[in-house]
């Protein structure tokens, strides 16, 4: 194949590609079959959809990320940062009028809840106006001193949105709107809307308030505290001011800070590219099938041709020109549809971006000339490269006018053992790339595509051997029937394997990720269980996700316990810490009580062993952690900046934890506050004494916590609550899944109904022998019904392959953490019924229509 | 009272142009965004300077947070041992967003605003370098106190150094500039108008408190362009806090406070008008070498602009050069400028520099040197509003 396909490229540089006259035959030929050619571009299209939607919403997500930062960060080159409790005020005027370091602007951040506009996130930046000017743009507008803005320093309450915020919420000047800060429910109040100039600064004031500093502090309960403090400062000033920063505080290059939080989407972000190249595989068979079919159909065209002097590679240039002109339209359409469908891709990788890692809005996604280029590549790449067999298939048409369709059959069947051969050997290429680069990501997808591809190469041979067994079972059952469809199935090899082949990858893609996510799932309901062991939880009713972002009081805490009814009540604080290896999610818990031995996944001595080292200062490492980290079952250690200094912490055991990707670090309240400042709790675990209703207990922390904005959650009800948030964020997956399964969908009908089509004659002198309409309509429901089911079958052994892929291999290499693969039956009967029906559906037309015909048309018909 | 209006203008001035220049966007300037604000409420209740109060020392040195406006300015002329001659100008100015103290949790909350200028004239160089800095009057990055006396905004700062604030010590730089300045009252405090009370036009209310030292001696150290040069002079100090407004008509005006070498000491404003004539609350104060103050008014002096200079970078045509005639008091000078540039480049540009005075006083020839303030050349008030 490769040495005729060497020699066809080799012929076409000799300047022998086909002329003018030849292409327009070829592309009149298009035209002239509008089904398949539209068939052909929407499988094109459909493929470079999902791949351009993905990639937008990939894209969008990015942007949004890098303008938000450049919002926050502005022209910073440096921050000075502190632990989660922040940098000291004084220190910002140590720096100002002591060090005399003025290109310096102080910094309040922090997230709020709009509890009139669906809970959405909003960041808070508080500023100081007279000291921003160097530093961000979107501020520069900002009038300082003037007429009507003295309330943006005298106000705690009073914030600058930008318009497209403004509009959105038909909000005006002088609006207010209420929002969850921490503890507290607040009125804002609007003072100014800002008017983006471009679209850089419409995105960065998306989700944004802007306060001044002080009212930032007092909305954030922040007093005293900055988050950060922005500098612009050369080199030697940047190393003589880390020697003047006092312990607890540092130093760092704002391109660094942008950096880290980057990397944390990038497993994700590569996961969905991935997955939405799986749609466009799917889209080549939908190709190839369709070349492979208008290629047989004009076999007698292609004859003719070469009697009258076009030569074989003239012939193979044809078609593949012909591949790649329905693939560039389709490759367009492509685009376009992929935008319509990146509008909603963006807002569900948002939201997860928003769960998971950080607050994102992006609700814009904009195409670019590198979207288009592509889509191009890909689409016309895709259709080329699965046209490049039926070229050459036309390429060897012999130049007489009249010839079989058999003799392809015929060859087809003897590939059969050749592609089943090959397809082995892909399928092991794939296993053993998953093996060598145990900690690519990228080899994990090649790996995973090599497999499934080489699982594809098979299904032709899987045919003749299914069909051979059941040819006599389905004669005894059906009858005539029953043994003319399995032989017919056998008999159209060159297209019924293409078409198996597709369905079923696009059913075992949807049986891979069906499983890894119920697994996921199964495993997390496990986990949640026994990590959610308290009778109430009191966080706030935010739609967010496993970011920490609220900072309550610690006096919250005895409030609670002071609730009749209440036995104890345990405090939890997550925060993001700094470490030599960067950002640290850091879990503090209240350590008075033993975790439950079952969460560890490797331990230093019996749990109460390590619950005792961990009361003394030692830490715990979630499962992701230990594996980004490259932390060692025991005796590992992780060293952190503390408010103190830097400080290594002994590491005692790696617990299961699916709750940040990231990974985490687990310590207890008292070693926590011994190493830093910070005292804000982020939610509160309730124990109900012994013998009290839950519901009459938590009744009465909800009249403690009125006006706080905080709510009691029973356990059963976070568990749910988190598993709302687990679903959501597999909602991209599972729409991609769904579009996989669209596009084969489509593959298969068109493959069927030309398949059908193409057999209009030899069912009408079916019918002229005998065959009842009824009869008919039996034989080709049992022939689809037979490919689906098929598809459907050989979709499971794949589809398991590819699911335990992607949780044993793919998500470790991505996350880090331990599923249990879990099957559940219904998966795979869904994917043997959709198979069955996609097949069932795709024959309903062209029967329909020869039933209709009179058998003496159908028979003059071709 | 001319000085009421120079400062109020002033800080008018600056702050509207302080808005325009945030505007501009900085060094990068794009097209940056326009705020749209919501409508404001009544204007807040300041206090108004409607009869003369008595002063009390070192606390009415420091801030009057009741009244909207405020600021402490201190120049003088310099020189080293060679005799090389510098001018320095150190202002502070203060700005209440409302009246009284904040009762918030945050420190970094402030109902205060300050910004400061800085400027030397070195004039063998002839060079004139001017700076200055916002910043809010809170958290210890700005402010100012009565007892002791003192005034900063960041490193920019006065100190008393003595109980009543006759004794200060300047400390400010800037890249390769600064000043370290030891001030010490040469006389006492004029206090000028009705015994500090200096109007600014018939109407109640429109007035300020303003007290100056107008001969302190000075000695300390300049930092220029990165050269150390230990300098001995003659400053003048003016404090000045009010809520008040300019008159519609005012476009600008011309502030002189001039130290004569037989002891008198001179403070004039003219404020000019659009149609080109002065206001009639125009005048000034002359200090008598004991101390004592007369109270001049528009009609005591005459002023004959003698030379114009323009400036290449804002375009302003100032009248540099003066003859000022106090005929009743045998005063008759000409006023020269040390260097013609000493154009203030700051939010809004004005000129504020060095002279030379020459002529007689009491009859007798008399030399001399002072500073001059030259605003609304640069653009008219007016215009601002």
């Amino acid at each position: 194949m490769m040495s005729s396909l060497y020699r066809a490229a080799k012929g076409a540089l000799a300047s022998r590609l086909p002329g003018r006259g030849l292409i327009l035959a070829g592309l009149r030929d298009l035209r002239r079959r509008p089904w398949q050619s539209g068939l052909m571009v929407l499988g094109v299209a459909l493929g470079v959809a999902v791949v351009i939607a993905i990639d937008l919403a990939n894209g969008a997500a990015r942007r949004g990320f890098e303008l938000s930062t450049e919002a926050v960060v502005g022209r910073a080159s440096h921050q000075i940062q502190g632990g989660p409790s922040g940098v000291p005020q004084e220190f910002y005027r140590r720096l100002r009028v002591d060090l005399g370091v003025r290109t310096s602007a102080p910094i309040v951040e922090g997230i709020v809840y709009a509890r009139d506009f669906g809970d959405q996130p909003l960041r808070v930046l508080g500023v100081d106006p007279f000291a921003e000017r160097p530093f961000r743009d979107y501020l520069a507008g900002m009038p300082g001193v003037s007429p009507g803005f003295e309330a943006f320093y005298l106000q705690s309450n009073a914030v600058l949105i930008g318009s497209p915020l403004a509009s959105r919420w038909g909000l005006q000047p002088g609006g207010s709107f209420r929002v969850q800060a921490n503890g507290r429910l607040v009125d804002l109040q609007v003072l100014g809307v800002v008017e983006p100039a471009g679209e850089r600064d419409a995105l960065a004031l998306e989700d944004l308030l802007i306060m001044d500093v002080a009212g930032a502090q007092e909305l954030l309960g922040m007093q005293g505290r900055l988050s950060r403090i922005d500098l612009i400062l050369q080199p030697q000033e940047a190393s003589a001011l880390t020697a003047a920063l006092p312990p607890g505080l540092r130093l760092k290059a704002a391109s660094e800070q942008a950096q880290t939080a980057t990397q944390l989407t990038e497993a994700f972000l590569l996961n969905l590219a991935a997955l939405s190249l799986l749609a466009l595989v799917v889209g080549m068979f939908l190709i190839y099938n369709t070349m492979t079919f208008s290629v047989v159909q004009r076999r007698q065209v292609f004859g003719t041709l070469r009697v009258l002097g076009a030569t074989a590679d003239q012939v193979f240039w044809v078609v593949l020109l012909e591949a790649a002109g329905a693939s560039a339209l389709g490759a367009l359409l492509g685009v376009g549809l992929g935008w319509l469908l990146g509008q909603g891709a963006v807002g569900l990788v948002t939201q997860t971006i928003n769960d998971l890692y950080f607050v994102l809005s992006v609700r814009q996604v904009t195409v670019t000339a590198s979207t288009l280029v592509k889509a191009m590549v890909l689409g016309v790449g895709a259709g080329v490269l699965a046209a490049a067999v039926p070229a050459l298939e036309a390429a060897r048409v012999p130049p007489v006018t009249l010839f079989q369709r058999s003799s392809l059959e015929a060859r087809a069947r003897a590939a059969v053992w050749r592609l089943a051969l090959a397809g082995v050997t892909l399928g092991g290429l794939g296993a053993a790339a998953l093996a060598a680069f145990q900690s690519s990501l990228a080899a994990a997808f090649a790996g995973l595509f090599a497999i499934l591809v080489g699982f594809a190469l098979l299904v032709p041979a899987l045919i003749v051997l299914l069909m051979r067994a059941l040819g006599e079972p389905l004669g005894r059952a059906l009858g005539f029937e029953g043994r003319m469809a399995a032989r017919t199935i056998v008999g159209a090899l060159s297209r019924t394997g293409v078409a198996v082949a597709a369905l079923m990858v696009a059913l075992a893609v949807t049986v891979g990720v069906s499983v890894m996510i119920e697994s996921f799932r199964g495993t997390v309901v496990n986990w949640l269980e026994l990590t959610l062991p308290a009778d109430l939880y009191v966080t706030a009713p935010t739609a967010g996700g496993t970011r920490p972002s609220l900072s309550l009081p610690y006096a919250l805490k005895g409030q609670l316990e002071a609730v009749p009814g209440v036995a104890s009540v345990e405090s939890f604080r997550s925060v993001q810490v700094e470490g030599p290896m960067g950002p640290v999610q850091l879990s503090v818990a209240d350590a008075r009580r033993r975790r439950d031995a079952r969460l560890y996944r490797f331990a230093q001595g019996s749990p109460e062993a390590v619950w005792a080292q961990v009361q003394q200062g030692a830490v715990i490492v979630s499962e992701p952690f230990a594996y980004r980290h490259g932390i060692p079952p025991s005796g590992g250690e992780v060293t952190l900046y503390t408010d103190r200094g830097e400080h290594t912490f002994p590491v005692v055991a790696v617990y299961y934890d699916y709750s940040s990707d990231r990974g985490a670090v687990l310590m207890s309240e008292n070693v926590y506050h011994q190493y830093w400042d910070d005292r804000s709790i982020t939610s509160l675990a309730v124990y109900v004494s012994p013998g009290e209703s839950i519901d009459f207990v938590a009744d009465k922390l909800r009249r403690s916590l009125a006006g706080t904005g905080l709510t009691v959650l029973a356990n059963r009800a976070l568990r749910e609550q988190a598993l709302r948030i687990f679903d959501r964020t597999f909602a991209i997956t599972a729409a991609l899944r769904l579009l996989a399964v669209l596009v084969a969908f489509i593959g298969v009908l068109s493959a069927l109904m030309a398949l059908q089509l193409e057999r209009s004659r030899e069912l009408a002198t079916l019918q002229a022998l005998g065959l009842t309409p009824a009869g008919l309509w039996r034989l080709t429901l049992v022939e689809t019904g037979l490919m689906g089911a098929a598809a459907g079958l050989f979709s499971w052994p794949a589809g398991l392959i590819m699911a335990a892929v992607l949780v044993y291999v793919i998500n470790l290499r991505s996350f880090g953490w331990t599923l249990n693969l879990q099957l559940q039956p219904w998966i795979l009967m869904q994917a043997l019924a959709v198979g069955v029906a996609a097949a069932l559906a795709a024959a309903l037309y062209p029967t329909a229509r020869l039933a209709r015909m009179p058998i003496s048309r159908a028979l003059r018909e071709e | 009272m001319r000085k009421v209006l120079v400062g109020l203008g002033l800080l008018l001035l600056a702050f509207w142009g302080s808005n325009r220049l945030l505007r501009a966007g900085g060094p990068q300037a794009q097209e940056a965004p326009a705020i749209r604000l919501a409508p404001t409420g009544e204007a807040p209740a300041f206090a108004r300077v409607l009869e003369p109060r008595a002063f009390r020392f070192p606390q009415d040195h420091g801030p009057h947070p009741d009244f909207q406006t405020e600021w402490w300015y201190y120049i003088g002329n310099l020189q080293d041992a060679a005799g090389e001659r510098f001018g320095f100008q150190l202002t502070f100015f203060r700005r209440a967003l409302r009246p009284g103290s904040l009762n918030r949790p945050s420190g970094l909350a402030a109902s205060q605003i300050y910004f400061a200028h800085f400027a030397l004239t070195d004039v063998a160089r002839q060079e004139h370098s001017s700076f200055e800095r916002f910043s809010r009057g809170a958290g210890g990055l700005a402010g100012a106190r009565g007892d002791p006396f003192s005034v900063w905004l960041e490193d920019w700062s006065v100190e008393a150094l003595d109980a009543l604030g006759e004794r200060v010590r300047l400390r400010a730089q800037e890249g390769d500039f600064s000043l370290d300045l030891v001030l010490q009252a040469g006389k006492p405090l004029v206090a000028h108008g009705e015994a500090g009370l200096s109007r600014k036009s018939e109407e109640p209310g429109n007035a300020s408190y303003y007290l100056s030292f107008t001969r302190m001696d000075a000695a300390g150290s300049l930092l220029v362009e990165g050269e150390k040069v230990e300098v001995t002079g003659q400053a003048w100090f003016d404090h000045e806090w009010s809520t008040s407004a300019l008159g519609e008509q005012a476009v600008g005006w011309d502030w002189f406070g001039l130290q004569l070498d037989d002891g008198r000491e001179i403070m004039l404003a003219r404020i000019r008008r659009a149609d080109g004539s002065l206001e009639p609350v125009s005048g000034g104060t002359l200090v008598e070498q004991d101390g004592s103050l007369i109270a001049l008014s528009l009609d005591d002096v005459m002023f004959t602009p003698l030379g114009t200079w323009t400036s290449l970078r804002s375009g302003a045509t100032y009248p540099l050069r003066w003859r000022v005639e106090i005929p009743a008091y045998g005063v008759d000078l000409t006023v020269e400028p040390l260097l013609e540039d000493q154009e203030m480049e700051v939010s809004v540009v004005y000129w504020e520099g060095a002279v030379e005075v020459k002529g007689e006083s009491a009859g007798l020839p008399v030399g001399g040197q002072g500073y001059i303030e030259l605003t609304g050349y640069a653009e008219s008030i007016q215009g601002a509003f």
